[in-house]
C-alpha cells in the first residue's frame, strides 16, 4: 500500500470571494471529524469552508463548500451520506456527501453557541450540546421534532459522545466539571462525576476548573480516556456499562499541555502534545495499567511526520484556553433598582410607624395613595 | 446562578407602576443573572403556588402541573384572566424584565389578599422563555402557550431575536403536548403574518379548524386583556389574533 503522507494545504484552496471581504478568516481548521468506517474525512475552517475528503482508495478532496457561520463541530453519518454541522449561532445544517456540491440545509437550532454535535450509532438520533446548560436529542430525519433534553450541567456542555457499544447511553462533559451519563432518550442522568474529587483537588488551586477538551472512547473494556483543559494530564476511566457508571482507573501525567488523544481500536492510547521533541505518545494497557510504549514502529513514523511539518503546529503553542471566556459573567442591571425598593420599602415602614404613633396630620396627607393600577 | 433576593411590599397594596418603570425591549440572548432550575423536578411549584400543593395532601396524589405558559406576560393582565377563567389549572408568566416581573408578582399578590380563596393558581417568575424553557417544563407538560404581543424587532439583524422563529418553534413543540393550543396576539401586520408563515410552515403545528376557534372562550378575551392591547385599541391599531395546535409526534423511524 502507498505508505507517503497525504497533505493538503488549505492555504491553497479557494477561498469565498465575497463582495465585502470584511469577514476574512485565517486557515486554523476549526473542527474535523471521520466517518464511522474511516471512508471519508471532513473538516472546516476558521475561512468557514467545509472541505471534503475520501481516504478509500487514496485520499482526495472531493469538495469545498462554504458553510454560513464558523462551525464548532461536526459529524458524519455512519450510512455515509450526510454530514452535520454545528456553528456559532446555534444551528445545525446538513451537508450532502452523495452530492459533494449540494448546499447545506438548515435541519435546527439553539439559542446558544453550539459546543459539539453527535450522532447515535444507527443514525436516529442527533444530539446537540450548547453554551448554555442544555443537551438536545432530536429524530435526525425529522429533527424538528425534540426527543428529550438531558438536563443537569451547571456550565456549558463541552463534548459529548454516544457509547457506540452502549447504544441508550450518552457520556457529557461540562464547564461544571462533572463527566455525566445520560439515558439520552428520556433524558434521565444515570451517572455524575465530579471530576474535581477524582481528579484534584490539587492543593495549589483549590478551585481549579476541569472543563473536558477531548473524550475518546475505546469498546474494547469500554475505557474513556479525557484531556481537561489546561491541565497536563490525561485521565482514564473505565464504564461498567451493567452498572452505568465510570470508575476511575489511572491518569498519565505529561511534561507539556495535552492537545488532543485517540484511542486505537485494540486499545492503544495516542497523545498528541506541545512538545516538538516528543509530539506523539503512545500507552499501552498491561495488566490494568497503561504503560508508555517507545518502540512501536508506527508511533516513532508518525512522530517524524509531526516533527518534519511542525510549522503547521507552531501557531498553537503557547496558545490560551479555549473555555475560559464561556464561563457565564453575569450581568444585570437590577442592583440599583433593588437598592431603590430597599429604599422605598423601609420609608413605607417608618411612615407606617409613624402614623400609628400619632403623629401629625402632615404625614396622613402623604399617605394618599395613586389611582391602584389593577 | 442564584440572583439577588428581591424584598417585597410587605403591605398586599397593589403595587403602583411608577416603581416598576422599564423600558420595553430586553435582550433575550444576553447572560441576564436569573434563577432557574436545573432541571424541571427540581423546580419548588410549592411555593408559587403553595395552595396547589398542601402539606396534608395523602402520599401518592400526583403534585399539581402548571397547564399554561405566558411567554412574556408583561403586567400580568392575562394571568389575572387566566386564573378567573381556569381556577383549577395552574399558568406560569414568565416576564424577562426584572422589575415587570415583580410588578406582576405584586400585582398577583395584591388580589390574593383582597380576595383570599382566588389567584393562588397563577404566578409569574422572571425568565428568558427563549432559552430556559425546558429548565421548566417536561416534554408535553403544558395545553397552553401564550404570545401576547412580542416585541417586534423590526430590524432584519434582529430577527434571531423575535420569539417565533423556526428553532424556537421545535422547542414549543417540546413543551406542549400533541393537541395543546398556542395563542398569538400582535398589533403588527409585519409580524402577525411572520407568525402565520412560521407557525405554517412548521410540521408539528396546525391552523386551529374554525369550528373549535369560535368555540374559544379565550378568544374574545385576548387582544384587551393585557395593557398592551388596550393601547393599541386606543391607537387604532386592531390586533391580530392565531391559534395552532400542537399535532402528533412524527413515527420514530
Amino acid at each position: 500500500s502507498d505508505e507517503s503522507l497525504f497533505v493538503y494545504d488549505c492555504s491553497s484552496a479557494e477561498k469565498q470571494q465575497d463582495g465585502k471581504g470584511t469577514d476574512k478568516g485565517s486557515d486554523d481548521i476549526l473542527a474535523f471529524a471521520f466517518s464511522p468506517s474511516g471512508g471519508y474525512f471532513a473538516l472546516t475552517d476558521d475561512s468557514k469552508r467545509l472541505i471534503l475528503f475520501q481516504t478509500k482508495p487514496s485520499w482526495e478532496c472531493l469538495s469545498v463548500r462554504f458553510v454560513n457561520r464558523r462551525c464548532t463541530s461536526l459529524v458524519i453519518t455512519a450510512a455515509e451520506d450526510k454530514i452535520f454541522v454545528a456553528d456559532k449561532s446555534g444551528d445545525v445544517y446538513s451537508y450532502s456527501i452523495t452530492e459533494p456540491k449540494a448546499d447545506g440545509k438548515l435541519e435546527l437550532g439553539h439559542v446558544s453557541l453550539l459546543m459539539d454535535v453527535a450522532l447515535s450509532a444507527d443514525d436516529q438520533y442527533i444530539l446537540t450540546a450548547d453554551r448554555d446548560e442544555k443537551i438536545r436529542v432530536s429524530l435526525t430525519k425529522a429533527p424538528y421534532s425534540i426527543v428529550s433534553y438531558c438536563m443537569g450541567h451547571r456550565e456549558f456542555v463541552s463534548k459529548i459522545l454516544v457509547i457506540p457499544n452502549c447504544p441508550d447511553l450518552l457520556l457529557s462533559a461540562s464547564g461544571d466539571s462533572t463527566l455525566r451519563l445520560w439515558q439520552y432518550k428520556s433524558g434521565e442522568e444515570v451517572h455524575c462525576c465530579q471530576l474535581s474529587t477524582i481528579c484534584g483537588p490539587q492543593a495549589a488551586k483549590p478551585d481549579q476548573k476541569y472543563t473536558v477538551s477531548r473524550i475518546t472512547y475505546c469498546c474494547q473494556g469500554g475505557y474513556v480516556a479525557i484531556l481537561c483543559d489546561s491541565i497536563p494530564t490525561v485521565y482514564i476511566f473505565q464504564l461498567d456499562a451493567t452498572a452505568q457508571q465510570l470508575l476511575y482507573k489511572q491518569q498519565i501525567s505529561l511534561k507539556h499541555k495535552g492537545w488532543d488523544i485517540a484511542f486505537e481500536e485494540m486499545g492503544d492510547l495516542w497523545i498528541l502534545q506541545e512538545d516538538k521533541e516528543a509530539p506523539l505518545l503512545m500507552y499501552r494497557a498491561c495488566d490494568g495499567q497503561w504503560k508508555a510504549v517507545t518502540d512501536d514502529k508506527g508511533l516513532q513514523k508518525m512522530s517524524e511526520y509531526i516533527q518534519d511539518n511542525w510549522t503547521v503546529f507552531e501557531g498553537f503553542v503557547g496558545a490560551g484556553s479555549y473555555y475560559s471566556h464561556l464561563y457565564k459573567a453575569s450581568f444585570d442591571n437590577m442592583d440599583e433598582y433593588l437598592q431603590r425598593k430597599e429604599k422605598r420599602l423601609q420609608q413605607q415602614k417608618k411612615k407606617k410607624q409613624d402614623l400609628q404613633h400619632g403623629s401629625s396630620g402632615q404625614a396622613k396627607k402623604k399617605m394618599k395613595t395613586e389611582e391602584p393600577s389593577l | 446562578m442564584a440572583a439577588a433576593e428581591e424584598k417585597e411590599e410587605e403591605a398586599a397594596l397593589p403595587p403602583q407602576k411608577r416603581f416598576y418603570r422599564q423600558r420595553a425591549h430586553s435582550n433575550p440572548l444576553a447572560d441576564h443573572t436569573l434563577c432557574y432550575p436545573s432541571r424541571p423536578q427540581d423546580m419548588d411549584w410549592a411555593s408559587l403556588f403553595p395552595s396547589f400543593f398542601p402539606p396534608e395532601a395523602p402520599p401518592g396524589t400526583p403534585p399539581a402541573r402548571v397547564e399554561f405558559a405566558d411567554v412574556g406576560c408583561g403586567y400580568g393582565g392575562l394571568l389575572v384572566a387566566l386564573s378567573e377563567l381556569f381556577p383549577r389549572s395552574l399558568a406560569l408568566g414568565l416576564e424577562l424584565r426584572g422589575k415587570v416581573a415583580a410588578f406582576t408578582r405584586a400585582r398577583i399578590r395584591a388580589l390574593q389578599a383582597a380576595q383570599p380563596g382566588r389567584f393562588g393558581n397563577v404566578a409569574c417568575v422572571r425568565g428568558n422563555a427563549m432559552k430556559h424553557l425546558p429548565h421548566f417544563f417536561l416534554r408535553g407538560q403544558l395545553s397552553k402557550l401564550f404570545f401576547l404581543f412580542p416585541d417586534p424587532h423590526f430590524k432584519r439583524t434582529k430577527h434571531k431575536w423575535r420569539i417565533i422563529s423556526p428553532a424556537m418553534l421545535a422547542e414549543y413543540g417540546f413543551v406542549l403536548r400533541p393537541g395543546g393550543l398556542v395563542y398569538t396576539v400582535t398589533d403588527v401586520p409585519e409580524l402577525h403574518q411572520w407568525m402565520l408563515q412560521h407557525f405554517g410552515e412548521h410540521p408539528l403545528f396546525e391552523p386551529l379548524p374554525p369550528g373549535q376557534l369560535a368555540a374559544d372562550p379565550l378568544l374574545p378575551l385576548l387582544p384587551a386583556v393585557t395593557e398592551e392591547g388596550q393601547r393599541a385599541r386606543r391607537a387604532g391599531r386592531p390586533p391580530s389574533t392565531a391559534v395552532f395546535r400542537r399535532r402528533p409526534d412524527p413515527p420514530v423511524l
